[in-house]
């Protein structure tokens, strides 16, 4: 079944400035872990931001989980942003407030004003925070502050925020690009498993195609705004990267 | 031409640059010691009746006037003393309250309109400060009457300029990466702006806020000069009936006012950061 | 795959979790329940009506609208006031200079790391600043006044203490915050103090210092504007005269020139101000 469908997205910054993304297609399935490859300045980032509006598309059409994302009013658009879960190349934290607080702000979609104001969550949120704050293995870190944890450490609660939403999509961009060898590996085997455990796809930016090719069972490549390859992990072969990241080697 | 022949060559382009800035530096000089001869001139030696003042035993016999502290004073002071610590600390809430908007508005990154409302947040910024203390209490006493409101309402008006300015650079500073994150997750404006940028600013504008009011104590206790409450009224009094040893003790209750804010303001310093 | 997982720590999750944790708590709600409590009773102890506090700004408009429109522009284009603009401007200039020049000596005192005595000249120094600080402006006006008659001088004065408060702490920051690594040079070839300050400080300083007094004459020509109210000459008097004689509308232009001087003199400093960092 197909949970996210892109039909010939463009993208410009400006009215007169380059195009970003030249017409972008490609389907997600609901099993998908999806890696998109590609040098830095492909549009990987532009693209993924693009499926939640983060970045206004100018040209094609999106269809998420049934609904027209490029049609949807403000309200709407909210609804469907707290059903995507978002994970950052740089965590993205609010750094000054708690690791639990950052874990709850998940929440946010569907928490109303004056909660929020006192920050004041429901019992049951609290109860989930809980629960993949320990699935996180962050349990003894609750009530530090986002900024004295480790990268490795702040990425898991990034990855607590975005299940708090309880996602039905998950947007990864670089989640590993800020962080050593080691760390990345054991961060991306987290976020895979926890979205093989709950049935969520995935939608994963990355830059290193190692990581891409033992994770992910599914790579679409992207070079300047043009999409160069789509197709399973198997079938990718060194011709294809090499076309793929041909700018760079150049 | 050898190596040293150019390198001496070098140096005396160098004598002769450095001699250039030492003529300029010369010239800048003078110009600023002739022009504060003139000041001088201007104003104290042209304008100053000296037999008024009435050579050094006048001067110090004016000064040993204030001497005599007036003791009996004492009782009447505390009362002028909490109003003026209160007014500084009123004032500066009700300057942040006016602050808020100022600084949606003239924040470049949030402001609702960047052609209309930006420049107007900051017109008034600029126009807050510009207003001295003493005549924002002026036009308020006119609009409100005599009495500690008018100081309240002239401390907060004084105060939007520095606060919202401030945090309008805090706003303008922010990492816009949680902002993303927190319109990713769904949230709507409000909770972008308490979630997002708030937990970014708030230690810059709390430290600001109470660099403030430190400020405010010192204004307040001048706001009764022109009739709004607080020290600068008894001042006033104490100076109008010529009892010098009065006035003394107000000036001591002011500095005792203002070791005091400088006490809480060290402290709260510290708490918020 | 699944051994990297297995590598995360897992201890025991707690069931609960509670943003109240007992003494951290009460000591902020304590906090910010007395500061409310403390500013409800200003407001009783004052007497002053929460309704009239927000109701007075609209009425601020009404009375400019209505007392202080429209300006009366001829009066300020009158001679004898555009002298007094010209006496305000000396007054601040003289004060700026005569205060900063003042203020270099004490601010030196009263920088710890380079203090010429600890024990002595520190603590004179920081008290002159502080004290200079402490007071207001307006105070010292009356109090120069009163010993000095009216006039400029008092007015210079007054302005020459703001600017000694002003400039002392701005200058005694920026001391102690200098490279520490040239005055111990200078220490260890057996400089005394004043020749630590003049040959290892003030080179570090000296732009800092040059951009502060430009500022120092900003602030003091915004304070100059009203000193004249309290006898100490310039364009303050004109106000004081006309705010008593309830001349509205020649009030309402008075107030116009400030704003429109103290925004050309902040232009004038802003100019100077980039020209000395350009410059250095």
């Amino acid at each position: 079944m197909s949970v996210l469908s892109v039909k010939d997205l463009r993208v410009r910054y400006s009215a007169n400035g380059p195009e970003i993304l030249k017409g972008i297609s490609f389907e997600l399935q609901s099993d998908d872990f999806l890696a998109m490859i590609g040098p830095s300045g492909a549009g990987k980032s532009t693209l993924i931001r693009c499926i939640n509006r983060l970045v206004e598309p100018t040209g094609g059409e999106i269809v998420l989980l049934g609904e027209d994302v490029r049609a949807l009013r403000p309200s709407e658009l909210r609804r469907l942003r707290r059903n995507v879960g978002m994970i950052f190349q740089e965590f993205n934290l609010i750094n000054r407030m708690s690791v639990m607080d950052n874990v709850l702000s998940g929440r946010l979609g569907y928490t109303g004003n004056l909660r929020s104001l006192f920050r004041h969550f429901p019992k049951k949120d609290i109860e989930k925070a809980l629960y993949y704050l320990d699935r996180v293995g962050l349990t003894d870190h609750v009530d530090k502050r986002a900024d004295a944890l480790s990268g490795g450490q702040r990425q898991r609660v990034g990855i607590a925020r975005a299940l708090m939403q309880t996602p039905k999509l998950l947007l990864l961009d670089e989640p590993t690009s800020a962080l050593d060898p080691k760390i990345s590996r054991e961060v991306m085997a987290l976020i895979m498993g926890i979205a093989k455990e709950l049935g969520v796809p995935a939608l994963c930016n990355i830059h290193d195609v190692q990581l891409a090719k033992e994770f992910c069972n599914r790579i679409v490549g992207l070079q300047d705004g043009v999409k160069k390859f789509d197709g399973e992990t198997a079938t990718l072969r060194d011709r294809d990267l090499e076309e793929i990241y041909a700018m760079e080697v150049l | 031409m050898s190596a040293t022949d150019t390198h001496i060559a070098g140096l005396g382009a160098q004598t002769t640059l450095r001699r250039k800035r030492q003529m300029k530096q010369a010239l800048i000089w003078t110009g600023v010691l002739v022009f504060a001869a003139w000041c001088a001139h201007g104003t104290i030696i042209a304008d100053t009746d000296w037999s008024r003042v009435g050579g050094r035993s006048g001067v110090l016999a004016s000064i040993g006037r204030y001497m005599q502290l007036d003791l009996g004073l004492l009782p009447e002071l505390v009362r002028p003393t909490i109003e003026t610590f209160m007014m500084a600390s009123v004032g500066t809430v009700l300057g942040c309250f006016f602050s808020l908007p100022v600084a949606w508005l003239g924040a470049a990154n949030v402001t609702p309109s960047k052609t209309i409302l930006y420049p107007v947040g900051r017109f008034l910024m600029v126009l807050s400060r510009s207003v001295h203390e003493i005549v924002w209490a002026l036009i308020f006493v006119s609009a409100v009457g005599l009495g500690a409101l008018p100081g309240i309402l002239a401390i907060a008006m004084r105060s939007v300029g520095f606060i919202s300015k401030i945090t309008a650079e805090a706003i303008e500073n922010i990492d816009a990466k949680p902002v993303e994150a927190i319109r990713a997750t769904g949230g709507n404006q409000f909770q972008v702006m308490y979630y997002g940028i708030l937990p970014q600013i708030y230690p810059v504008v709390l430290a600001t806020i109470i660099f403030e009011w430190d400020i405010n104590i010192r204004r307040s206790a001048v706001m009764g000069l022109v009739g709004a409450g607080g020290l600068g009224l008894l001042f006033f009094r104490q100076m109008n009936s010529f009892n010098y040893g009065g006035v003394s003790m107000v000036i001591l209750a002011i500095l005792m006012l203002i070791i005091l804010g400088e006490i809480i303001s060290h402290y709260l310093r510290k708490a918020v950061i | 795959m699944t051994e990297h997982a297995g590598r995360i720590q897992r201890s025991q999750a707690p069931k609960t979790w509670s943003r109240y944790r007992f003494p951290e708590s009460l000591w902020r709600f304590g906090a910010v329940l007395a500061i409310i409590v403390f500013l409800g009773y200003s407001m009783a102890f004052m007497n002053v009506d929460i309704g009239l506090l927000f109701g007075a700004l609209g009425g601020l408009l009404g009375v400019i609208g209505t007392r202080f429109y429209p300006p009366d522009i001829a009066y300020v284009l009158d001679a004898g006031y555009l002298a007094s603009i010209l006496d305000t401007l000396q007054m601040s200039f003289l004060g700026g200079m005569a205060g900063v020049a003042l203020a270099i000596p004490l601010a030196w005192f009263s920088a710890w790391n380079v203090s010429p005595h600890r024990r002595v000249l520190f603590p004179l120094g920081r008290l002159g600043v502080i004290s200079a600080r402490a007071i207001h402006e307006t105070i010292w006006t009356i109090l120069f006044v009163s010993v000095l008659g009216f006039g400029m001088l008092a007015g210079v004065s007054a302005l020459t203490m703001f600017c000694i408060g002003f400039a002392g702490k701005l200058f005694s920051d920026e001391i102690e915050a200098v490279d520490m690594g040239p005055v111990e040079a200078m220490r260890a070839t057996g400089a005394n103090s004043l020749q630590v300050f003049l040959f290892a400080v003030v080179p570090q300083v000296r732009v800092a210092f040059t951009g502060i007094a430009i500022y120092t004459w900003d602030v003091a020509f915004r304070a100059a504007t009203v000193v004249g109210f309290f006898g100490g000459g310039g364009m303050g008097w004109y106000l004081k005269r006309n705010v008593q004689q309830l001349e509205n509308l020649r009030v309402g232009a008075i107030i116009l020139s400030i704003i429109a001087m103290v925004l050309v003199a902040e232009f004038i400093s802003g100019w100077l101000r980039a020209a000395v960092n350009r410059a250095k």
